[in-house]
This record gives structure tokens, C-alpha cells and sequence, in this order.
């Protein structure tokens, strides 16, 4: 199959409204996924670091479920499992964000540790000196501080997201992967829309990176 | 698109090097195995209609052959570019498209699309689908009458993996109807008598479609299995395989009617 000179791009002419809908949809589904995911992972790091033991080992047990399954079985799980008994009918894109923030959630709770403990104990310290509370010293003090560091850490996770949201195809949200598998489909031809849809791909993952290194400069 | 490299024109020859010692060649068949009673897998064995009828039309060939399990759409592409596999067994219906792309064994079943429903509904026809929300497989030829009769771009139309998802999504009330092969929803039905759920045909709308294995095009292999298919097809062994996968007498008028 002789690749350069068969490239049919009336395929992307004919899907190239849907997959432009589709990529708007996986722009707000990561969106959602980042925002949601990266609050409860907060929440979940604190409880995480928690020396209580009905705060610190629910959250493990959080982070070893949703790192240690496939987030498609994860996506599958939600999408019948959770949302549908919930709702009573499913919902796709409900589904979709509900699955890459719990996923999410899981990595940057480990993230959000990590950067909140390399900040030296004795700012802390020194915070508390001063009479801050501990809430305070964590708000004013170490969280700005350790936000810095996390932020290479936070470009992985957010670049990863944005592929991982290509899995909700299978549940059939009507984002960019699931367009370009229906253009393969009825074409009968892959290479056209695949290698177009890692364009996209790669243009969003791109303005991410870019997007995070002006945030970490500025800090 | 100047980066791409590809593998440009070279199909890989088999027949070149079995010239002498063909009989020892072994046919690689794919086949998606998620398709009951036609195709699924029975713990780690393949097992259904097509593997029999496959089976029957090799050793009447008399040539050795395999056959993997392989996801429908990869089945798709790997059995069009030829050099994975030599063919594809798996339920698929001979369609002008799909000729474009593949070169076909005489038609070998016949069979027809369905629609699958809650015990309430109701729907009647294929029409009476075009407002409501229906799932199908993706590639199949349901997606295309689909998609034909509700639009491509409909959000409504969800075309999944399998349809296994496809009915899950039904009972979980994500759409009003799954439109799949009779067999698949026939086989449904009977393995899930407390299911809820009718299957309906509408011959008006769902035309009679006839499943041929696929070869890539320009294959040696397809005309070296016609008139073993051939053969099959009068014999009692089709009308055994039959009985076993379907049940009841096949009625091969519109197969064996077929170009």
C-alpha cells in the first residue's frame, strides 16, 4: 500500500467538521479531567499525609486502585457500572469526565505529596514560629513553594490526559478518536484519519507543554 | 505528510516461494471472535459457525491453515493489506464497498439485520429509528444503514467496539435500539430468555446480505477456495454445521443465487 501517493484527503475533508467537533469535545474533556482531577487529588494528598488512619488508608487504598487498573476498565466501569445505575440511562460524557478525574486524582495526589514534602520542614517551622496555624503555613508558605516543583510533574500528567481521553471513544463520546474511528470505518481506510488525528493530538499536547513552561517560568 | 515512510507497493509474496512445496503453506485466517454463534471463543479455543464452515472449506481444499482471534477493526485493515493474513472469516457481508477493497469468496449464509428492543417499545420498523438513539458495531453493515438512514454525524447513532457494548448500552437504557445480524441477536435472545427485550425484522429496510470470507485484492488463495466452497455448500456437512450453529435446515436459494 503505497502510502505518499494514495493519500486520500477527501476522507479529512469529508469527517473535517466532525473531527473539528470532536476536538473540541476532547479539549473540554481534559479540561474538566485536570481541573476536577488535580482538586480531589489535592484533597486526596492531604489525606494521604494524614497520620489518621481513616483518612490515610482509604486514600492509599484510592491510589492504588485507580494507578494500578487500565483506565479503560476504569472508563467501562463508570460509564455501565456507575453512571448508569446512578442516572438510569448512561451518559457518555458524564461518564468520560467522571473517569479521567477519578483517574487523575490518583496520580496527582502522589504528585502534589511529593512536591508538598521536598519543601523543607523547616519552613514549616519557621511558619509556625510566626503563629501561623498549620492550615496557613501549608496555604501561604509550602503550597506556593512546592507548586513550583510539581509543575513538570503536573505537564506529564496533563499531556497524558489528553491522550488518555481518546480511550472514552469506547463508550462512544463523541470526541476526536471516536470520529476518526468512524472515518476509518466507513472508508475502510486507517492511515487518513489515524495519522490526522495524531496531528491534532500532537498540536494539543504540544500548546500544553508550551502553555506549562510559560506558567513555570512566571513563578 | 512528508514524513511518512511506508511500506510503499511490497505485498509480501507467498506464492513465489511455494511454488514447489505449496502443500505445506499454512493460510492464516483472522477472525474477530466476538460474534456468537458465527464466531466467540470458548476459553481459549475459537468456535462457531465460521470456524466449522472454514474448516470444512480447507479440508475440502486440502490445505492446512490457522486462525486467530483478531479485534474487527484491525481485522479490517490487516486482512485488506494481505500480509498478516491471508484471509478473514468473521461474519462479513459481501457489499459493493466493501469489493472495492477486498476480493470475496462465493457468498456462503445468508442473513439479514435486526432490530433489537426493550419489551415496550414502540418501534416497528427501521424507519421509526430515525429520531431515536440506536447502537451499532462499528464497520458493520448495520452502521452503514445506519448511518445512511440517520446521518453520519448523528450523535444519536453510537457505533461501538462490539456488540456486546452495544447491547449493554441498551440495557442500561443509552439508546432505544441496537441494530445488529440476526444471528448475533437471535443468539442473544435465546441465551437471555428473562432479557426483556424483542428482536424485530424489517425486510423492506434491512435487505438480505450474504457473508463471504475476505481475501485482499488480487488474492490466489480466493480462487484456489472457490469451488471448495462450492462444494461445501451442497453437501450435508454445511446443512450439519448448520443445525449445530443456527438450528434448523438452511435455505441456500439466495446464496447459492449469488454471483
Amino acid at each position: 500500500m503505497c502510502l505518499v501517493s494514495d493519500f486520500n484527503f477527501h476522507i479529512i475533508e469529508d469527517y473535517f467538521s466532525l473531527f473539528m467537533e470532536g476536538t473540541i469535545l476532547t479539549i473540554e474533556l481534559s479540561i474538566a479531567g485536570i481541573i476536577l482531577g488535580s482538586l480531589l487529588g489535592l484533597a486526596i494528598a492531604f489525606g494521604n499525609m494524614s497520620r489518621r488512619w481513616y483518612l490515610h488508608l482509604p486514600t492509599q487504598g484510592y491510589i492504588h486502585l485507580f494507578r494500578g487498573t487500565p483506565l479503560l476498565l476504569q472508563i467501562l466501569i463508570v460509564h455501565f457500572g456507575l453512571v448508569a445505575q446512578v442516572l438510569g440511562r448512561t451518559d457518555a460524557i458524564v461518564a468520560a469526565i467522571v473517569a479521567l478525574a477519578l483517574n487523575s486524582a490518583a496520580y496527582t495526589a502522589e504528585i502534589f505529596r511529593a512536591g508538598i514534602q521536598s519543601i523543607d520542614k523547616g519552613q514549616t517551622e519557621a511558619a509556625l514560629s510566626l503563629g501561623m496555624t498549620r492550615g496557613q503555613a501549608m496555604r501561604h508558605i509550602v503550597l506556593p513553594q512546592a507548586i513550583k516543583r510539581m509543575i513538570p510533574a503536573f505537564g506529564n500528567e496533563f499531556i497524558v490526559l489528553i491522550k488518555d481521553s481518546s480511550l472514552v471513544a469506547i463508550i462512544t463520546a463523541p470526541e476526536l478518536m471516536y470520529w476518526t474511528r468512524s472515518a476509518a470505518a466507513q472508508y475502510s481506510k486507517v492511515w487518513e484519519p489515524y495519522l490526522f488525528a495524531a496531528l491534532v493530538y500532537l498540536v494539543l499536547t504540544y500548546s500544553m507543554s508550551k502553555l506549562l513552561k510559560f506558567v513555570e517560568r512566571k513563578m | 505528510m512528508a514524513m511518512i515512510v511506508s511500506a510503499c507497493g511490497k505485498k509480501e509474496d507467498n506464492n513465489a516461494s511455494n511454488a514447489s512445496g505449496g502443500e505445506d503453506k499454512v493460510y492464516r485466517f483472522a477472525t474477530d471472535a466476538q460474534y456468537p454463534p458465527m464466531e466467540s471463543m470458548d476459553k481459549d479455543k475459537i468456535v462457531g459457525f465460521d470456524v466449522d464452515f472454514l474448516d470444512a472449506v480447507m479440508q475440502e481444499a486440502g490445505l492446512k491453515y490457522e486462525l486467530k482471534n483478531v479485534a474487527w477493526e484491525a481485522l479490517l485493515t490487516s486482512v485488506q493489506q494481505g500480509t498478516e493474513f491471508d484471509g478473514g472469516i468473521s461474519a462479513m457481508s459481501i457489499t459493493d464497498e466493501r469489493k472495492e477493497t477486498y476480493d470475496f469468496s462465493p457468498a456462503y449464509f445468508e442473513s439479514t439485520n435486526m432490530i433489537l428492543i426493550k419489551e415496550g417499545s414502540t418501534i416497528a420498523n427501521a424507519l421509526d429509528l430515525k429520531d431515536k438513539k440506536v447502537a451499532v458495531q462499528i464497520g458493520t453493515t448495520a452502521d452503514t444503514l445506519m448511518s445512511d438512514i440517520m446521518g453520519k454525524g448523528s450523535k444519536d447513532l453510537k457505533r461501538f467496539e462490539s456488540n456486546t457494548l452495544a447491547i449493554m448500552e441498551l440495557d442500561n437504557n443509552g439508546v432505544d435500539a441496537v441494530v445488529a445480524d440476526i444471528a448475533v441477536v437471535q443468539e442473544y435472545l435465546r441465551n437471555n430468555p428473562n432479557a426483556k427485550v424483542k428482536g424485530i425484522l424489517d425486510r423492506d429496510n434491512f435487505e438480505s446480505e450474504y457473508y463471504g470470507i475476505a481475501f485482499p485484492k488480487g488474492s490466489e488463495l480466493r480462487a484456489k477456495l472457490e469451488p471448495a466452497v462450492k462444494k461445501v455448500l451442497e453437501s450435508d456437512k454445511y446443512k450439519e454445521i448448520y443445525a449445530k450453529w443456527i438450528g434448523g435446515e438452511p435455505d441456500l436459494t439466495g446464496v447459492l443465487n449469488q454471483k
